[in-house]
């Protein structure tokens, strides 16, 4: 955060999740950017506590912006929603840009004893990931969003429920299909 | 899928969710009637959400994170370190620093750099005490510890040069799931090696986990980051309690080591050797049950679980784990530090006994060079686990030379899976249950029942030790993959004692849709393949399948494996699903014969039933198989039981007995059944009833029933000296229901040889892990009124027990209480009990013989 203030982020975060597509042309190398010296700093083994979730890092631009400017926020919850689903698309896109590839239908044809060994690959996960939750989203669409905020946005399952307006419970039960099927899918395709 | 359907599968995946794993299959079976799809997806989804282990199970940041580290680590790679050391290329890089692969220009050897994380080397007492262990654990020249060549300062943070090791951490290992009992057995001995030298110098690693070992190609272990806990800020009490609430908030992401630290470490208070050997036995845990003992989604759930839970037993998470085996594991992970083995070394010793037992059971086989050889060659085969393999050593083996003339043996392996959320047992018992019907119809080959081989349904099955267990010439080994319904299927058939692939099978392509024409396809391929590499001539399988509904074969599967289990509740649900079977088809023989032996079963292995109306339904279900086909050989078997346990009418016992064994020479039910029948009361016929029994156990060399009844009629023969010897083969195979064999033999105790037999008796006691209280009590007994003594403790508590009257009154009738042996012989005849058949012949009722009151039995029995 050198040239840009976190107040940017956020101005551009509230334009974004207001439909503003341009603004997440703006939005994408400043939290890049972020994202990436945290990444690096946990990769280096500076753990921050738990201050390492996706949350914290959107967590702390929201305190900033609520305390000093007053923007019009639908609510906390609408920005986490709006964090995660940028985080989603930062991370994919990133994925996407080094040409990790789905693993996808060339596995069907692989040979049995091949197949066993599979090679493990984050960012072809991570492709493979953004298309199971296409997928999932066409089948039902909230589960979809439970694991988006969950898994890209790092909320826990209250604020979730808060986020959807809906309970706990149906949360929980919308994260552990959702979470079996996506397994399931992106595992043994 | 639309939707809906998506939707309909939601709501039964929750709903099996609520239920205990083996209700599930009743519910699914009640739900998805006339709808196999929909119960694959169903149960497919529930695999799924057990196994886990997918993306989204780790947090989305640390990806992220390992997605950028690629992008950075140019800084470093090509520098030179201190004048002497190039890296060359990022290895790796974890919670404690990246690693570097360089070379040490000064001696021309390849080295690894660990950069230790800034933050952790800021306060220099620490990093001097941190310097001064790994030195000394180094210089240990410890062959499991990592050497470290030196500690230099870079950059500000210390970078530790030491010992490069090719190969790759026990997490890389785990990853790919749980190990053999054997390997992992062997990497314990490995570390527990490397922590008692350290130990004994005085060095606690306080960080032992699967990151922090290294496994080489060539088998030796290495265990890493001696020294560097000592940076790791030092927990407290305090923290966790401050902590709690917040942590609990924030899923996802736990720190790997949390789950390896000892409750002492997770208090903060101080921690000595015993920390290591707790954490060596979650790492031990894990290899054996692929998953961690203490998890939870936050770090305070897993401190809670650390703290608070009982891991799941091991038994109940993997069925191979030797009971010695689990038992160490256990006491590393009492939570009391005085409960636990003291230090590495005894800990160290205890596995290294289990090992030896393991390795004399390999030593029957094979050379394991040979079969190392073939393990690396067949990637799928890591290593040789051969803790099954050593079971069988242990009991009884009927003959050295091949069973039933020189013909050839053969075990057919349930299918493995490739990728184990896409499994339908179906396919992976289904087909061998066709293979093998197909493969005993050629008459040239003994081919292992079902019942004996399905135990090796599992990912990590291990052929080559299934093979010695199942002591047979060939294994037949395949493995499976169903995609986009398709299903193809390789199968390999192995010779066991060389350990070498003798013929490879591949089907194409299958479409899954029927699935018995697909399973009928396959077998009929391979088994022609098989049969006429063995030049035997083709004959129409005698048995089949015998349903055309693909549910009830499911329930009849089902039925079959709970049937084998022999215990009163798991008789019950046998009962169960092959009723269900035969109402989906009634014309389903087989089903119809597995009703009748299970209601017929369930009083002999001690359910509360009433024996009458069991014998009334078992005998309507034969008629009912028979009708259905008159050649079926487990309808004659169930027949040949009922006659003989309920009705005492031998001879009508004979001759299905006989027809059963006609009709299927390979069941090794069949020929036991048969020799208990030849030394009941009437036969006599001692040397022909153990030459049947020894039949059915090199049929069927791994049942612990076949060796049970072999030992009883060794005992009816007056056989006692091999008696006694089976007793203990059956004891040491069985360590917990030593004493329950025990008593079922009376001591054997009529020889006269008492002092021997109290010492066997205490002495089974202590291996059945009987409390103290009881083992005094018939201390006591024996001191002050000698074997009588005993026996007079053992007919109080027999009954109470639940075990049959039958065993009461031989106590009784030892005793010398005649008045007791048959009160509790007529309790015996009112339940009907099938012991009643062998009065006659029981040398422990020798004392009654003559009574008036024992002659008037007798002729109700009409024995």
């Amino acid at each position: 955060m050198t040239t840009h203030s976190p107040q940017d982020i956020t101005r551009l975060l509230l334009a974004w999740g207001e439909g503003d597509e341009s603004a997440l042309a703006a939005l994408t190398p400043l939290v890049y950017r972020e994202l990436r010296r945290r990444a690096h700093r946990y990769m280096s083994g500076e753990r921050e506590g738990h201050t390492l979730q996706t949350t914290a890092l959107v967590n702390e631009a929201y305190l900033r912006l609520v305390g000093s400017q007053k923007v019009r926020w639908q609510n906390r919850a609408h920005f986490f929603a709006v964090s995660a689903e940028l985080m989603r698309r930062i991370l994919v896109d990133f994925a996407r840009s080094r040409g990790y590839q789905k693993r996808g239908g060339a596995a069907r044809h692989v040979e049995l004893d091949e197949a066993a060994v599979v090679a493990e690959d984050r960012g072809a996960e991570m492709v493979a990931l953004d298309e199971g939750l296409k997928a999932l989203a066409e089948l039902d669409p909230r589960q979809a969003r439970v694991v988006e905020l969950r898994y890209f946005g790092g909320l826990a399952d209250a604020e979730i429920a808060e986020v959807l307006k809906v309970s706990v419970g149906t949360v929980r039960r919308d994260w552990t299909l959702a979470r079996a099927w996506l397994n399931r899918e992106l595992t043994h395709q | 899928m639309t939707p809906e359907r998506y939707h309909k599968i939601g709501e039964l995946f929750h709903e099996a969710l609520e239920l205990e794993a083996d209700e599930r299959a009743l519910f699914l079976h009640r739900e998805c009637t006339g709808d196999a799809e929909l119960r694959r997806e169903v149960e497919s989804l529930l695999r799924s959400h057990e196994e886990g282990g997918g993306v989204i199970d780790q947090p989305a940041l640390s990806v992220a994170a390992e997605l950028f580290a690629e992008d950075s680590n140019g800084q470093v790679v090509g520098q030179t370190l201190a004048g002497r050391y190039r890296a060359l290329a990022l290895l790796g890089a974890g919670g404690m620093g990246r690693v570097y692969l360089a070379e040490d220009a000064e001696l021309g050897r390849r080295v690894a750099l660990k950069f230790l994380p800034e933050h952790l080397t800021h306060d220099a007492e620490q990093v001097r005490r941190f310097r001064q262990e790994a030195r000394a654990a180094s210089a240990l020249n410890h062959p499991n510890i990592i050497t470290v060549y030196g500690i230099v300062e870079e950059g500000g943070t210390s970078v530790i040069a030491s010992e490069y090791i090719e190969g790759e951490t026990l997490r890389e290992r785990l990853s790919r799931g749980a190990l053999p009992p054997a390997e992992a057995l062997d990497i314990a001995v490995q570390i527990a090696s490397a922590l008692r030298a350290a130990h004994e110098a005085g060095i606690v690693h306080r960080d032992i986990k699967p990151e922090n070992v290294m496994l080489r190609p060539d088998g030796y272990v290495k265990v890493l980051d001696f020294g560097i806990a000592k940076l790791a800020p030092q927990r407290t009490a305090e923290d966790n309690g401050q902590n709690g609430s917040t942590v609990k908030t924030t899923p996802g992401l736990i720190m790997g080591t949390d789950r390896y630290m000892s409750p002492e470490q997770a208090r903060g208070q101080e921690v000595d050797a015993r920390a290591d050997v707790w954490s060596l036995g979650c790492v031990l845990y894990e290899m054996l049950a692929g998953t961690p003992p203490f998890t939870g989604e936050t770090t305070s759930d897993v401190v809670a679980a650390v703290l608070k839970t009982e891991p799941t037993p091991l038994a109940h998470v993997t069925r191979s784990t030797p009971v010695e085996l689990q038992r160490i594991v256990l006491k590393c992970l009492e939570k009391d530090r005085e409960e636990r083995y003291r230090s590495a070394e005894e800990l160290l010793a205890d596995l290294r006994r289990v090992q030896k037992r393991l390795e004399a059971g390999r030593a029957g086989g094979a050379g394991p060079s040979a079969g190392r050889r073939f393990a690396v060659r067949v990637a799928l085969l890591i290593a040789l686990t051969l803790c099954a393999g050593s079971l069988g050593l242990y009991l009884y083996k009927a003959r050295s030379a091949p069973p039933v003339g020189d013909k050839k043996s053969i075990a057919v392996l349930p299918l493995r899976p490739i990728g184990a959320a896409r499994r339908d047992e179906i396919y992976e018992v289904g087909i061998a249950d066709s293979l093998i019907n197909r493969l005993s119809s050629a008459g040239g080959l003994v081919v292992r029942p079902l019942s004996a081989t399905r135990k090796y349904a599992d990912i990590n099955q291990d052929p080559i030790a299934a093979g010695r267990e199942q002591q047979v010439d060939y294994v037949l080994a395949s493995n499976y993959q169903l995609a986009g319904g398709k299903i193809r299927v390789t199968s390999e058939l192995l010779n066991v004692a060389s350990g070498e692939i003798v013929e490879t099978y591949k089907s194409g392509e299958k479409e899954t849709g029927n699935v018995f024409a697909t399973q009928d396809q396959i077998a009929v391929e391979v088994g022609t393949l098989l049969l006429t590499r063995f030049n035997f001539k083709q004959n129409n399988p005698t048995k089949t399948r015998g349903t055309d509904n693909e549910e009830a074969y499911r329930l009849y599967l089902q039925g079959v494996y709970f049937n084998d289990k022999r215990f009163p509740e798991d008789g019950l649900k046998a009962v169960e699903f092959f009723e269900q079977a035969v109402r989906l088809d009634p014309n389903y023989a087989r089903a119809w014969a597995g009703v009748a032996f299970s209601h017929r079963s369930l009083s002999d292995i001690g359910a509360d039933v009433d024996i009458h109306e069991q014998h009334r339904i078992s005998m309507e279900a034969v008629k009912k198989a028979l009708e259905l086909d008159p050649n079926l050989s487990e309808a004659y078997n169930a027949l040949c039981m009922n006659k003989l346990n309920y009705e005492y009418d031998v001879s009508g016992a004979e001759s299905a007995c006989r027809r059963a064994i006609e009709l299927d020479p390979n069941s090794p039910l069949a020929h036991n059944t048969y020799a208990r029948l030849l030394f009941s009361s009437q036969s006599r016929r001692f040397d022909e009833a153990i030459a049947e029994i020894k039949t059915a156990i090199d049929l069927d060399p791994t049942s612990i029933y076949h060796q049970i009844v072999y030992m009883f009629a060794l005992t009816i023969a007056r056989r006692y000296d091999e008696a006694a010897q089976q007793l203990e083969r059956l004891a040491q195979r069985n360590p917990q229901r030593a004493v329950g064999y025990y008593w079922i033999v009376g001591g054997v105790a009529l020889q006269g040889k008492q002092s021997e037999d109290f010492e066997r008796l205490m002495r089974f006691q202590r291996l059945s892990n009987v409390d103290e209280e009881t083992v005094r009590i018939f201390e006591t007994a024996y001191q002050t009124a000698g074997w009588q003594g005993v026996l007079r403790e053992q007919a109080k508590w027999s009954y109470r027990f639940n075990r049959s009257p039958y065993f009461t009154a031989c106590i009784y009738a030892q005793a010398g209480d005649k008045d007791k042996a048959l009160e509790y012989l007529e309790k015996t005849y009112q339940r009907r009990e099938h012991w009643m058949a062998y009065l006659q012949v029981d040398p422990r009722f020798d004392s009654l013989r003559g009574d008036p009151r024992y002659d008037a039995l007798v002729k109700r029995l009409r024995l």
